[in-house]
C-alpha cells in the first residue's frame, strides 16, 4: 500500500462528530473562494486577449474603451513609485532601529509601525487629499497618488525589513566590528549582501499591496477618463483599479460588463503575479 | 555620519507620519467640533444639509457590518484552518495554502465588482428584497475578504502547537475531537484572537466592497438587529461624499472626522493586538 | 528464543471503556510477534520477537538509532504503519474494540521529555479522564496517582498553580501519574529520567518498582546501570533487531550473544 493511501486512510479511519463538524464549517471556506477565481476568469474570458491588454481608449465615451493599456500602465506606475519613494525610508528607518536606537526608541517604533499597519488605507487617503492635493496643491495627481500609496506600504517594509535583519545572527556582525569595519561598512558589506534577496521580496510583496488598493487613490490619482497617458507627475492617471470601480456602478451594458470582467481579472493576475514572485524569490534563497 | 544622518530621518520620518495623519485630521476637523461640541458622534442624524452630523448610524453600520463579517467568516476559516493543519494530506497543504495567501491578495474592488454583480442580485431574488443593498450584503462580502487572512494566522497558530503535544494527549486515549477541543484550540487561541483582531480592523476599513453593496442610506437600522436594510459605514460614508463636499466646509470636516475615528479604533485595535501578543 | 504465549480468556465485559481500578483485574500480556517498521525505506523494525509476563519491569536498551523509541510508539499506536501481531491477551491490537484511542488507554506512554498541558496540575492529571463529570469529582484519582508517581508530597497544596511552574523532574512525575490515572495496564517509559537530576530520578526507579507490582512495564534507557536497578527482564536490540532477552541478573552475569557481550564491554554494538 502506498504511503499516501495509507496516512490518507489513518486520517480519515474514524468519522468522529468533530472531524465531520470541521468540514462542513471548512467547506464553505475552501469552495467559495476556489469558486470565486473561477467565476471571474470565466466572465473575463471572452475579452481577454493581447488587444484587451494593450489597447488604448481614444479617452472620450465612458469607459467604451477596448482595451485597458492605460490604466495598467497607470496601476504599475503608481506602484512603482510608491515603492520607490517608501524603499529608502524602510530601509532607513529599519536600519536606524537595529543599529543606534536606544531599547525606549526601539519600542517606540515598532509600536507605531503596527499602528500604522493597523490605520484603514482610505485614511491617508483622506489626509493626502486635505495635505497633498489642497494644502500643497499638487492637484489629483500621480505624485500625490504615489506619496499616499507610500505612506500605505510602509510599514509592510519596514516590518519586513526588520524580520530580515533580526534573522541575521550577532556573532555574524560582531565578527565585522572585530575586524575594525565601521557600522556603514558592516550595513553596505555584511547586512545587505546578506539580506537583498528577503528585502526584495519584501519589495515585491509591497507591490502587490499598492496594486491592490483602491481607496486611498481614489481621490487622490485618478480620474475616470478624460486622461489616457500622465504627461507629467503632476497629472491625474487612470488606474486599473478605479477602473473596476467606476465601470461597477454602471449598469447593465455588456460591453462594460465583461470590460469590468477581464480588468478584474488582469488586476488579480497582476498582484497574482507579484505575490507569486516573491514566493519563488524566497524560495531560492535557500532556507 | 551621512549614514547616520539618513537613517535617523527615514526614522524620525517615517514615525512623524502618524502623528502629521493624525494631526491634519484633527486640525482639519476641528471647525465641526468647535461649533458643535463633541456630541454629534452619538446623533442619530446625518443631514449635511441642516447641519445634523450624527455619527451613530455610520458607526452602528459599521459595527454590524463587521460583526455579521466575524460570526460567518471566524468558525469556516478557523474549521478550515483545522482542516488544513490537521487532516489535509501533508502533500496538498503547500499549495492549498499559497492559493489562500493568493486569496488574501485579491484586491477589496474586484470583490466589489463580484458583490455588485453577483451578491447583490442572488441576495435579491432569494430573500425576496427590494433591494440587495444590505447590510447582510455588507457582511458576507467582509466574511469572504477576510477569510484567507483568519484561515492563514489561525493555521499558523494550530501548526505551532507543539507535535510532543499532540502525542501527550493521544497517547492518553483522548480521541481526535477532544484532543481538538481541550488541546489545539487553547494553545492557539492567542494567535487566533490576534487573527480575529487583525481582520476586525481591515473588515473595518475596508471601503470601497463595502460602499458599492452597503446602500449608502444614513439610518440606524429599524430595529437595530434588521440587517436586511441598506445602511452605512464609516468607509462607505466618505467614499461616498468625499467627491460632494466642498472643501473648508464643516461636511467637509465631519467627513474627515469620520477618518479620524477609524483611525482611532484602528489603532485601539493594533494596541489590543500588541498587549495580547505580548503576553502570550 | 522463548515465546512465552500465555492464553487468558478475555472478558468482553471488561472491554476498553472500563475505568475501574486495575486491582481486581487480571494484568495484561502482551505478546509481539514479527514486528516490523519500514520509515521512508529505512528497516527501523525487524522481525522483533518478545512478550512480557503479566508483571515486573522489561527494560530495552541498545545503542541510539536501534529503534527502541519507535518499538514503542508502534505499540502504542501512534506509529502505525508497522507489520506484523501484537497481541494483549491474546486480542490483536488492530482489531482492538474502539480502536487505537481505546487501545491508548490501556498503554500509557511517557515520553522522554515531559509533556505537560499548560494548565493546573489537577488538570493535568485529570486530562485522560473522558466527561467533565469524572474530571470533576477525581480528587481521590488525583491524590493517589499523585503518591503513585511520588508527587504528592511536593504538590499537595498547590493543585491549581500551572502545570509549567514545576521542575523538569517533577513534570516528568507529572506525566507518569497522569499516564497512571487513567489505569493504563501496561506502561510504556521511553528514557523517562534521561536528563533528570538524581534525585528525580530515584524516585521515578521507586514508583517504577512499585507500579511494576501491579501491571508490566516496558522502559527504554541507555542507562545500563538502570536496567540493572531496575530487575526484571532486559531485551537487548540493535539496529531494529532484538539480540538478546534474558532476565536482568543473567543478562549482565553471562551474557550469550557476542554483541551483547561486546555492547556491556564497550558499549559499541555493530550488529551486521
Amino acid at each position: 500500500m502506498s504511503r499516501f493511501s495509507q496516512q490518507y486512510r489513518d486520517t480519515f479511519n474514524w468519522y468522529t462528530p468533530g472531524k465531520v463538524l470541521v468540514v462542513v464549517l471548512a467547506l464553505p471556506a475552501l469552495l467559495i473562494p476556489t469558486m470565486v477565481l473561477c467565476y471571474i476568469f470565466w466572465q473575463a474570458a471572452p475579452v481577454l486577449d493581447w488587444g484587451f491588454l494593450f489597447g488604448t481608449a481614444d479617452g472620450i465615451g465612458f469607459g467604451m474603451t477596448e482595451g485597458i493599456f492605460s490604466q495598467l500602465v497607470g496601476s504599475l506606475l503608481l506602484a512603482t513609485m510608491a515603492c520607490l519613494i517608501a524603499t529608502p525610508f524602510a530601509l532607513g528607518t529599519a536600519l536606524y532601529y537595529r543599529t543606534f536606537a536606544t531599547p525606549w526608541q526601539q519600542r517606540l517604533l515598532s509600536a507605531m509601525f503596527n499602528m500604522l499597519q493597523g490605520i484603514p488605507p482610505i485614511v491617508f487617503g483622506l489626509c493626502g487629499l486635505v495635505v497633498l492635493v489642497n494644502l500643497f496643491a499638487w492637484g489629483v495627481s500621480l505624485l500625490s497618488g504615489a506619496v499616499v500609496l507610500a505612506v500605505v506600504v510602509l510599514p509592510l517594509l519596514v516590518l519586513n525589513t526588520l524580520t530580515t535583519l533580526e534573522r541575521i545572527p550577532k556573532e555574524y556582525s560582531e565578527a565585522g566590528s572585530a575586524l575594525g569595519l565601521t557600522q556603514g561598512a558592516i550595513i553596505l558589506r555584511l547586512w545587505l549582501p546578506r539580506s537583498w534577496l528577503q528585502l526584495l521580496t519584501g519589495l515585491l510583496l509591497a507591490m502587490a499591496r499598492a496594486l491592490s488598493e483602491t481607496a486611498p487613490i481614489m481621490f487622490t490619482a485618478t480620474v475616470f477618463s478624460g486622461v489616457v497617458w500622465p504627461d507629467s507627475i503632476f497629472s491625474p492617471v487612470t488606474t486599473l483599479q478605479t477602473h473596476i470601480f467606476y465601470l461597477a456602478q454602471e449598469g447593465n451594458d455588456p460591453l462594460l460588463t465583461s470590460i469590468a470582467w477581464g480588468s478584474a481579472a488582469v488586476l488579480v493576475l497582476l498582484v497574482a503575479f507579484f505575490a507569486l514572485l516573491a514566493r519563488l524569490l524566497q524560495k531560492s534563497g535557500g532556507h | 555620519m551621512i549614514l547616520r544622518w539618513w537613517l535617523s530621518t527615514s526614522a524620525l520620518l517615517s514615525s512623524l507620519t502618524i502623528v502629521l495623519v493624525l494631526g491634519f485630521l484633527l486640525q482639519s476637523s476641528w471647525p465641526l467640533i468647535q461649533q458643535q461640541g463633541i456630541a454629534f458622534i452619538v446623533g442619530d442624524e446625518w443631514y449635511p444639509f441642516e447641519s445634523l452630523y450624527g455619527m451613530l448610524p455610520a458607526l452602528v453600520g459599521t459595527v454590524w457590518a463587521v460583526v455579521l463579517a466575524l460570526l460567518i467568516a471566524l468558525p469556516c476559516g478557523v474549521a478550515a484552518a483545522i482542516f488544513c493543519a490537521e487532516l489535509l494530506p501533508a502533500q496538498l497543504r503547500g499549495p492549498m495554502r499559497f492559493s489562500m495567501e493568493l486569496m488574501a491578495g485579491v484586491p477589496s474592488v474586484v470583490y466589489g465588482l463580484l458583490g455588485m454583480w453577483v451578491l447583490l442580485p442572488l441576495l435579491e431574488s432569494q430573500l425576496d428584497l427590494l433591494t440587495g443593498r444590505t447590510l447582510l450584503a455588507a457582511g458576507l462580502l467582509l466574511a469572504l475578504m477576510i477569510l484567507p487572512t483568519i484561515m492563514v494566522l489561525s493555521e499558523d497558530a494550530i501548526r505551532a502547537v507543539r507535535q510532543s503535544q499532540r502525542e501527550a494527549a493521544k497517547s492518553l486515549g483522548i480521541g481526535w475531537d477532544a484532543t481538538l477541543w481541550r488541546v489545539l484550540l487553547p494553545q492557539a487561541w492567542p494567535g487566533i484572537r490576534v487573527a480575529t483582531l487583525l481582520a476586525t480592523g481591515r473588515a473595518m476599513g475596508e471601503t470601497v466592497a463595502v460602499m458599492l453593496v452597503v446602500g449608502s442610506i444614513d439610518r440606524i437600522p429599524d430595529p437595530f438587529y434588521n440587517f436586511l436594510q441598506p445602511a452605512q459605514t464609516l468607509t462607505s460614508r466618505i467614499g461616498r461624499e468625499m467627491a460632494e463636499a466642498s472643501i473648508g466646509s464643516l461636511h467637509w470636516a465631519a467627513l474627515l472626522f469620520c477618518g479620524l475615528l477609524l483611525a482611532a479604533i484602528a489603532m485601539g485595535l493594533s494596541l489590543l493586538t500588541q498587549r495580547k501578543g505580548a503576553a502570550a | 528464543m522463548a515465546v512465552n504465549i500465555t492464553h487468558k480468556v478475555f472478558a468482553q465485559e471488561e472491554s476498553a471503556t472500563s475505568l475501574k481500578p486495575s486491582q481486581n483485574q487480571p494484568s495484561a500480556v502482551l505478546t509481539v510477534k514479527k514486528l516490523a517498521l519500514n520509515l521512508a525505506g529505512k528497516e527501523v523494525l525487524q522481525q522483533v520477537d518478545f512478550s512480557l509476563s503479566p508483571t515486573g519491569v522489561t527494560t530495552v536498551i541498545g545503542p541510539s538509532g536501534a529503534g527502541k523509541s519507535s518499538l514503542l510508539r508502534c505499540l502504542n499506536g501512534l506509529e502505525n504503519r508497522w507489520s506484523g501481531a501484537v497481541k494483549i491477551d491474546g486480542r490483536d491490537i488492530r482489531q482492538w474494540p474502539g480502536g487505537w484511542d481505546q487501545l491508548r488507554r490501556h498503554m500509557g506512554l511517557i515520553a522522554q521529555k515531559p509533556v505537560v498541558f499548560n494548565t493546573s496540575i489537577r488538570t493535568n492529571i485529570c486530562f485522560g479522564l473522558l466527561g467533565w463529570r469524572q474530571r470533576r469529582r477525581a480528587d481521590e484519582l488525583v491524590k493517589t496517582s499523585l503518591q503513585q508517581a511520588a508527587l504528592w508530597d511536593e504538590v499537595r497544596d498547590r493543585l491549581d498553580t500551572p502545570a509549567t511552574t514545576l521542575s523538569v523532574g517533577q513534570q516528568q512525575r507529572l506525566c507518569i501519574a497522569r499516564a497512571i490515572a487513567i489505569k493504563p495496564k501496561i506502561l510504556l517509559l521511553d528514557e523517562p529520567t534521561a536528563s533528570l537530576d538524581p534525585r528525580s530520578k530515584q524516585l521515578i526507579e521507586q514508583s517504577m518498582l512499585q507500579l511494576a507490582q501491579e501491571i508490566p512495564l516496558i522502559c527504554v534507557t541507555h542507562d545500563l546501570e538502570q536496567a540493572q536497578r531496575l530487575k526484571g527482564q532486559v531485551i537487548f536490540m540493535c539496529d531494529g533487531q532484538v539480540i538478546e532477552q534474558a532476565a536482568s541478573h543473567q543478562f549482565f552475569n553471562q551474557p550469550q550473544q557476542i554483541e551483547t557481550r561486546e555492547f556491556l564491554r564497550w558499549n559499541v554494538c555493530d550488529c551486521d
